[in-house]
């Protein structure tokens, strides 16, 4: 395994914090059934190099939040702390409420960003600027000195993403999936990572191997390629998933040390993979609803994901 | 009902296409649900029955049961042919110019004729379908030729599932004449081409042709979200040429006529109420699942893509298993 090489190091857009280029994915976190592991694996990506640290209220219903939590106890002061709040469209109140549980089980009595999850239907923007809503809580928040930072994440739609970018809100971060799939299948990197760069806010990118990994089991790139295009993009960091030590190990061999694909290599992956993207079969998260939480679809009163069809 | 019969009670819209003085009936008869009638004499019955009461407009596609709905429309035209608008679609889903006229020459003998009056591109589905479309060899010059050999009067194209593709389409800069797409009160909340593309054909006075106005499925109306009066009133009444109906009946074909006959449209306020009670069911698809799912893309499409086909259930649904329960998978 290649040890050598620092995990490289950017700017989260005008905020002045720093980030690693690679982030630990709190989803997968919850994947680990033994919690010693998940502390292990927390621990290892500390001293790698690994700073900056994602999760959400509503993994695991709260599990993947108490794993880092008490991996991060003594180490708190390391890293940068994400978590994201799961209103799904309900109002302020419900937002606080899940942001002191946020704390409670992250240990700490602030966070260094704190996103709006899951921005996936079309009148989720509406639902989150309406008086009273999600984003009243995001300036009590910073206000209040709980968090530092704020933004939104999404994996839906482009249109979404630039709805919220449209209203005129001063946003930190975006998050998206950013992927050389993405590139040719109703694009967050064409149509909404130059926005993003325009309003200086910074791009978080996700789901750089598909989507749990599905095109790299299914032979069409590797998780080298993918997750070294992924880096290459203008991003202030891609959280990758880790359900295990052989994958951050992996993925920190990847980081270390890493230096950017030229626009030609990326032109190329983008060119070799552009046919089998363009049905979105490697995007599932953009076509099916299998990927949107639970809650958000109670909220908006959509019958359970399983009896959706594809 | 009787031609006779049918001139007493007052005629179905007409509007105009072009400059020329064509105009066609405000309601057009679906080519694809012509397949689900019993049999070819059901078809031709209804045919002959929507051209007395004065529908103009009818819609075919070269892919439709294989062939089998050109076939029973060109059997039920005979004689009639020049009482109406003749529309069928190419389907080269990619594929070079040489196939579609090939595809061309195909739909011209099932349909008995020798001239479409307007012919469209099926099925613009795909992120990489307007590229194909336009690259040198491909559909567009088709599209060109036809017209020049005087085999159609019109071209434009059709798709279902993404109001960007429909942009790009158009956006290239191809002066197509219409364009065709799903309009209905839950289009306008999601993904929506009533806001994203219809301005923007009016705006290159490319007629838009309204398709889907109940979803597809009729899902909507049967779970009891609007009514089938509302939903097509609602479809009429956008800014479009026609509106092409699914009939899959005698009944629901003299349904439809009812409405359409002395249509008047919907009041703004009207259709802004229909759209709101909509939205909250609109927002996550599934009324409109043409514009989400895998599962309901034309096979015939996602072969010539080279998109898994049969096994796209099998295939998907394992890699959604793998992807929810990712334990003992390397990534």
């Amino acid at each position: 395994m290649n040890q050598q090489g620092t995990i490289p190091r950017r700017a989260l857009g005008n905020t002045g914090a720093e980030v690693s280029l690679l982030a630990l994915g709190g989803s997968h976190l919850g994947d680990i059934q033994d919690p010693a592991e998940a502390t292990r694996i927390v621990h290892e990506a500390i001293d790698a190099g690994v700073t900056f640290f994602d999760n959400a209220w509503e993994y695991h219903d709260g599990r993947s939040e108490a794993l880092l939590g008490d991996a991060l106890r003594g180490r708190r002061d390391r890293v940068v702390l994400m978590t994201k709040v799961c209103t799904h469209g309900r109002d302020r109140r419900v937002a606080l409420q899940q942001l002191d549980e946020s704390l409670r089980r992250l240990r700490t009595d602030h966070l260094d960003l704190w996103q709006v999850h899951e921005c996936v239907y079309d009148d989720d923007p509406s639902l989150h600027f309406a008086p009273g809503g999600v984003i009243e809580a995001l300036d009590e928040a910073r206000r209040k000195g709980k968090v530092r930072f704020v933004g939104f994440t999404g994996h839906k739609d482009p249109a979404i993403h630039l709805d919220m970018l449209g209203r005129g809100y001063p946003f930190d971060t975006a998050q998206m999936p950013l992927n050389c799939f993405d590139a040719s299948f109703r694009s967050f990197e064409r149509r909404v990572l130059p926005e993003v760069q325009k309003q200086g806010i910074a791009a978080i990118g996700m789901k750089s191997l598909s989507g749990g990994g599905y095109a790299v089991r299914a032979g069409v790139i590797t998780a080298a390629e993918a997750l070294r295009y992924a880096m290459s993009l203008s991003v202030a960091s891609v959280v990758t998933g880790v359900d295990s030590v052989e994958v951050l190990r992996q993925n920190l061999a990847i980081a270390r040390g890493f230096t950017p694909m030229t626009a030609d290599e990326m032109d190329v992956l983008r060119a070799r993979v552009a046919a089998s993207a363009a049905d979105g079969r490697y995007e599932l998260y953009k076509t099916t609803t299998h990927f949107d939480a639970r809650v958000g679809r109670e909220q908006h009163g959509f019958p359970p994901r399983d009896e959706m069809p594809l | 009902m009787d031609k006779h019969a049918y001139q007493k009670l007052g005629p179905i819209p007409r509007r105009p296409l072009g400059k020329d003085g064509v105009s066609v009936s405000a309601i057009g008869v679906g080519g694809h649900h012509l397949g689900e009638l019993p049999d070819v004499e059901t078809a031709i019955e209804l045919v002959h029955e929507a051209i007395d009461a004065g529908v103009t407009f009818f819609d075919n596609c070269w892919e439709y049961y294989d062939g089998k709905t050109e076939d029973w429309l060109g059997r039920a035209l005979a004689g009639k042919r020049d009482q109406i608008f003749l529309m069928t679609k190419v389907c080269t889903h990619g594929r070079d110019g040489t196939l579609a006229m090939r595809m061309l020459e195909e739909s011209l003998r099932r349909l008995q004729t020798d001239h479409l009056d307007l012919w469209q591109i099926h099925g613009v589905s795909f992120d990489d379908d307007p590229e194909l479309a336009y690259r040198k060899g491909g559909v567009l010059e088709a599209l060109d030729l036809a017209r020049r050999q005087g085999k159609t009067r019109f071209v434009g194209f059709t798709g279902h599932k993404t109001p960007r593709i429909h942009l790009e389409m158009i956006t290239r800069g191809y002066p197509f004449d219409t364009v065709q797409m799903p309009l209905n009160c839950f289009d306008a909340s999601f993904r929506s081409f009533e806001q994203e593309v219809l301005p923007e054909a009016r705006r290159r006075g490319i007629a838009v042709i309204g398709m889907k106005s109940l979803g597809g499925t009729g899902d909507m109306i049967r779970r009891g979200a609007v009514t089938h009066d509302e939903a097509l009133r609602y479809a009429m009444s956008l800014p479009v040429l026609t509106t092409v109906a699914g009939m899959s009946s005698i009944d629901v074909l003299r349904g439809d006529l009812e409405i359409a006959r002395g249509f008047t449209p919907m009041a703004p306020v009207e259709m802004a109420a229909l759209r709101a009670s909509s939205a909250p069911m609109a927002g996550d698809g599934r009324f409109e699942l043409y514009k989400v799912g895998l599962r309901y893309d034309n096979p015939e499409a996602r072969r010539a893509h080279g998109f898994p086909t049969d096994p796209t259930e099998k295939e998907i649904a394992q890699s959604l298993d793998e992807v929810m329960n990712p334990r003992g998978m390397s990534r």
